[in-house]
């Protein structure tokens, strides 16, 4: 009985993926930590392991004109290396745990895990970035918004694999990240915010914002975008106030080990404020 | 003659690096067993009925009913037992041992033992007083008498872990007709006592050896003695190898902490002046006594800090609580005291509106100044001289004014604090007795044969280096082995910052007489016992007199910013200087005050640990936090030598000094930059923003 | 059964091990390279660093079937080299060693940090080692380690 497969191309795991009760182990830095029973015991695993991170096929970023592909099996470390990835993006890999730990991460592991304080979710909601996912007789282009349907829950299906993450390259007047942990590095976000504003002639013409470990899942809220949208910057930050209070409800963060719900609430407003003030 | 402070080539550092030296974990025998603790699920429960699986050859459930001696931890009290019989106190304390070959097996019988509970209501409130010391100094009543106004505040002080890189583990085996216990520990001996008193037996049916310690912290103090007693029992039974390593989160959970505290602090006051403080401590042991007496006495007789004051009471509880037990950790009561103390002279400060360094400067203890015990600071006191020092490298006074006009979020601190060297009172002479020996072989190699454990403070380095400088042999020819009961004596316990001061005291007297009775190529052995001077009087029962011989101090001063957004702290920089006496090696002293001082810290701003329904929140690495090297400010720290007559070459305790200061100082930095009174630590973000939205 | 095959400290190695079993277990336990050091298990501490086809990873992270074909190196294979050498002493002659088990892992880190980058400023040393927690030093000494292992090391990075 094959209880494992290590395949080194791309059509033998998804064809590996189809036939068996099979479970993708990529960078595990997530995995390892939750299937872990003790030093010198196997961790614990009901399904096949496939192990795809040295899949050469998967690790790659390239460019087009319009995107930038990053393969499934590519470490995070790789895109701070790579001068074309998008600086906010950057931003995000570079406050993620550790140096070790990023020549591990992969985005899809990130996606997959579908923590609300992955760190690089919100910036993959506001870049509008895609995921590819591949069977073997079938690929379909999916927002990571719309994979990630809750805590640790995707809409991915046993059968299938994210192959490549696809970043619109897109230039903004203004953008940053915002990551508020424990300490200044090796830590896991309390609350974090992440913007991303196009300005012309004074008017904001394309306006994103999201938070990270404040909900759920990451709160990215269009609606709110298109509302503040197309207006001069002066009155943009009139309604400071407003802005504010219209996120207010969307951001329902929980006490943990690790923070309270009112410092989470209360901060996450402040750097919306501060976005305002500063913009 | 040379300086014996010049620092030398740690003697461990190669083997420690490229990972030659064995920790515990390390250790490999043949046929080696694996055991996993099986512990309690509830908080406070009688134990009704246990079901233990039928098990294969080879495994084994060890318990109480294996016990052959009487089933409590040795310590200070018996009231911890070893294995639980009839009752739990605290969640995860233990109730059997699983041993056998296969660990995951272990795991797997560990899981399916059934255990029938009646379940009971545990406290958490510090309601049971089990231990209340209280003593006065001078007339307290005449003070409060004479005030003309009181000054009252309450500080918190949370647990901390110790956090040790390295987790408690043992190994246990059947050797020489010999229970031997190899461990990360500090204290051969305890554990030796502690294995003796559960297997009733003979001392020479216990070994004890140390193993590479990565760490402890006081952490591997006393806890130790638990786990030894657990592997001790099923040696003692099956006569086979046995390994304990604890998991990350099972020594989170379940080890020793530092002590929350509570502090109620009141001065009497009259013309701004100090006429008395009254204190008034509660410490929460959680589930059983343990060392928390002794934590809370150093606590108390800390109550003055640096500061004289003439007239004190001083009231503290040691409180039982349905929670892990807390224990040793580095400063054993007195960074909770010296924190609140600190603050209290500030606060003070405040409220009758007078700068806080004068008012501290006015209150600072002089040589031949009464003690909080009423005894007496005998050896000169050079804080003046280090606050100089202090004050010039880090530009306080001139950020101190600037700060608070700029209206900035920046903020600079300042702590000082003093640490008793060596055990409370007559500890040393009635309850420890050392004694130390040094043996020269015929090849005139020299070992030194002390049950002192190098955990990183370097003793390894700083022993060799007082025997080859009183001797004038190379470095290479003194030997200093990790300890082993078999062949080593009772030196004490590697605590209360007395290693190098009385144990190196006691060997640098030995390296002495052989000096001046060397004879070359002739075995010659010398034993050195501990003496107490006479001039120490101590009364244990009333806190009356010389709590300690000496005394080390330290002033820390630290720079932060706060993020207005996020509340998040900055420590930028940090400045130190220390009177330990005399450093045996300057560079090994710094690095130690270098990572005390960010412990301190870290205890200070970061490190959250609590426990809710009796549960330790924060289990592993990723919730607990401690500062990485991101966090860690560039540390200036400066040693000012005033050496103490009966040190080896002047030395002082350095160990838990380094500790004390950094909370406060870091507090008050946070207090200086937001502008609002911070009574508890850690002072994280949340408790910021808490603070600055109550306008 | 089947094998998985890697290349350990410059040599190749098989194991029948299950692929799940983490690296850590199988370096320390089937190789006896105990350098590796659990501290924590869930790869915040960094006490098990290794290199990973030149890579620094925490070992208990990763599992075996991850390194199938790939090359690692642990402390025990970095110590034999004239960088590991000159970390070694580096670290000795700042004090930056103590209780010593955060140490091998901290040099991994070091020397990959210096792979990255041979003439790192103060702040990129510390984010290097950020994934390295040391609860005895303080970190001041390490980081100065570092710095003196890129200053004399001119060349060897």
């Amino acid at each position: 009985m094959v209880d494992y497969f290590i395949p080194t191309t791309l059509i033998d795991t998804l064809e590996f993926i189809n036939n068996n009760e099979a479970k993708i182990i990529s960078g595990a830095t997530d995995l390892m930590v939750q299937r872990k029973k003790g030093a010198e015991i196997t961790p614990y695993f009901t399904k096949k392991p496939v192990f795809v991170f040295n899949i050469k096929e998967l690790n790659f970023i390239k460019e087009s004109y319009e995107h930038i592909h990053i393969g499934a099996c590519t470490p995070v470390s790789d895109l701070l290396n790579h001068k074309g990835t998008p600086s906010l993006l950057r931003k995000s890999i570079e406050v993620m745990a550790s140096p070790a730990l990023r020549n591990l991460a992969t985005l899809p592991g990130n996606i997959i895990n579908a923590s609300p304080a992955g760190d690089t979710l919100p910036i993959l909601y506001i870049l509008d970035a895609s995921v590819k996912i591949e069977t073997l007789n079938s690929n379909r282009i999916v927002k990571v918004k719309d994979v990630i349907t809750g805590p640790r829950r995707t809409i991915l299906n046993s059968n299938e694999m994210i192959t490549e993450v696809i970043v619109p390259k897109e230039e903004f007047t203004k953008s940053d990240f915002v990551k508020v942990g424990g300490r200044k590095a090796d830590a896991i976000s309390k609350i974090s915010f992440t913007y991303a504003v196009k300005i012309k002639e004074n008017k904001i013409i394309d306006l994103r914002l999201a938070f990270g470990a404040v909900g759920p899942v990451i709160i990215r809220k269009e609606e709110l975008e298109e509302k503040y949208t197309n207006i001069e910057l002066s009155k943009f930050k009139e309604l400071k106030q407003e802005i504010i209070n219209d996120y207010r409800q969307y951001i329902t963060p929980i006490n943990d080990q690790r923070s309270n719900k009112e410092y989470r609430k209360k901060v996450a407003l402040n750097l919306l404020g501060d976005f305002i003030d500063t913009l | 003659m040379k300086d014996i402070s010049k620092t030398i080539k740690k003697v461990d550092s190669d083997d420690k690096s490229s990972g030659k030296s064995k920790y515990i974990s390390d250790y490999k025998m043949e046929n080696m067993l694996h055991a996993i603790t099986v512990r309690s699920k509830h908080q406070k429960a009688k134990i009704i009925k246990r079901t233990y699986p039928v098990l294969k050859e080879g495994y084994y459930i060890i318990d109480h009913t294996d016990i052959p001696g009487v089933n409590f931890v040795k310590m200070i009290f018996d009231d911890m037992p070893v294995f639980a019989e009839n009752e739990v106190n605290y969640y995860l304390e233990p109730i059997a041992l699983v041993v056998g070959p296969d660990k995951e097996e272990v795991l797997e019988i560990v899981n399916s033992i059934e255990i029938a509970y009646e379940i009971q209501i545990p406290t958490y409130e510090y309601t049971n007083s089990v231990i209340n010391y209280n003593f006065t100094k001078g007339n307290i009543e005449k003070a409060k008498k004479e005030s003309e106004s009181e000054i009252e505040y309450t500080y918190n002080t949370p647990y901390q872990e110790q956090l040790y890189i390295e987790p408690q583990g043992m190994i246990g085996y059947f050797e020489n007709n010999q229970v031997t216990l190899v461990g990360s520990i500090q204290c051969p001996y305890y554990v030796k006592a502690a294995v003796v008193s559960i297997l009733d037996s003979e001392e020479d049916y216990i070994r004890v050896k140390q193993a590479t310690v990565g760490g402890a912290f006081g952490g591997k103090e006393e806890f130790p003695s638990l786990i030894a007693c657990h592997l001790a029992i099923a040696v003692h039974k099956i006569k086979k190898s046995v390994k304990l390593i604890y998991e990350r989160e099972e020594d989170m959970e379940t080890t020793t902490k530092r002590h929350p505290a509570t502090i109620k602090l009141k001065a009497y006051m009259k013309d701004n002046k100090i006429l008395g403080i009254s204190s008034n401590v509660g410490i929460d042991a959680g589930a059983y006594i343990g060392l928390s007496g002794v934590v809370l006495s150093r606590a108390l007789i800390a109550a003055t800090g640096v500061y004289t004051i003439d007239n004190l009471a001083v009231n503290g509880d040691v409180f039982i609580t349905n929670t892990v037990p807390n224990g040793a950790f580095r400063g054993f009561g007195a960074p909770q005291m010296l924190f609140a103390i600190e603050m209290f002279i500030h606060h003070i400060a405040k409220d009758i509106n007078v700068e806080p360094l004068t008012l501290r400067q006015s209150y600072l203890a002089k040589q031949n100044d009464s003690t909080s015990t009423t005894g007496t600071f005998r050896d000169p006191i050079i804080m003046p001289e280090m606050l100089e020092k202090a004050l010039k490298e880090s530009d306080f006074i001139r950020k101190e004014k600037e700060y608070k006009q700029e209206n900035s979020l920046k903020g600079i601190g300042m702590s000082w604090f003093l640490h008793g060297c060596g055990f409370t009172g007559s500890g040393e002479a009635t309850h420890i007795n050392a004694v130390v020996k040094l043996e020269k072989d015929k090849n005139d190699l020299v070992t030194i044969l002390i049950a002192a454990v190098d955990m990183g403070q370097g003793v390894k380095t700083t022993m060799r280096k007082i025997v080859s400088n009183i001797l004038d042999i190379p470095i290479e020819n003194v030997i200093y082995n990790h300890p082993d009961t078999n062949l080593v004596p009772d030196s004490g316990p590697t605590v209360a910052s007395r290693t190098i001061m009385i144990v190196g005291g006691l060997v640098a007297r030995a390296a002495k007489q052989l000096k001046e009775n060397w004879i070359d190529r002739n075995y010659q052995i010398f034993t050195e016992k501990y003496k107490q001077p006479s001039y120490i009087k101590w009364d244990e029962d009333n806190f009356r007199g010389d709590a300690y011989p000496a005394y080390s101090w330290g002033i820390n001063i630290v720079e932060v910013e706060i993020d207005k957004n996020t509340y998040e702290v900055t420590v930028k920089e940090g400045w130190s200087v220390y009177d330990v006496g005399k450093a045996i090696d300057e560079q090994i002293i710094i690095g130690q005050a270098d990572g005390g001082q960010l412990q301190g810290i870290g205890y200070g701003y970061m490190e959250v640990m609590k426990a809710v329904d009796g549960k330790i929140q924060q289990k592993n690495v990723t919730d607990y936090i401690i500062p990485t090297s991101v966090d860690a400010p560039i540390l200036h720290t400066y040693l000012i030598d005033n050496p103490y007559p009966l040190g080896p070459y002047g030395a002082k305790g350095a160990g838990e000094l380094t500790l004390v200061g950094g909370a406060p100082a870091v507090a008050l930095a946070i207090e200086h930059a937001i502008g609002k009174k911070v009574t508890k630590i850690p002072v994280t973000p949340e408790y910021i923003m808490e603070l600055m939205s109550n306008e | 059964m089947s094998k998985i095959t890697f290349i350990l400290n410059n040599k190749v190695v098989s194991t029948t091990q299950h692929p799940t079993v983490r690296l850590i277990d199988v370096l320390r336990e089937e190789f006896d390279y105990t350098g590796v050091k659990e501290g924590c298990g869930e790869g915040e501490c960094g006490a098990c660093s290794v290199l990973l086809n030149d890579r620094l990873v925490n070992s208990c992270l990763v599992p075996l079937g991850t390194v199938h074909d790939q090359k690692i190196m642990t402390i025990e294979g970095l110590s034999e080299t004239p960088q590991g050498k000159l970390l070694i002493e580096s670290y000795s002659k700042e004090g930056a060693v103590q209780c010593g088990f955060c140490t091998p892992g901290m040099l991994m880190a070091s020397h990959s940090l210096l792979n990255e980058i041979p003439n790192p400023t103060d702040l990129e040393i510390k984010i290097g080692l950020s994934g390295n927690l040391c609860r005895c030093t303080g970190y001041n000494m390490i980081v100065n380690a570092v710095r003196r292992a890129s200053k004399e090391g001119v060349g060897l990075w």
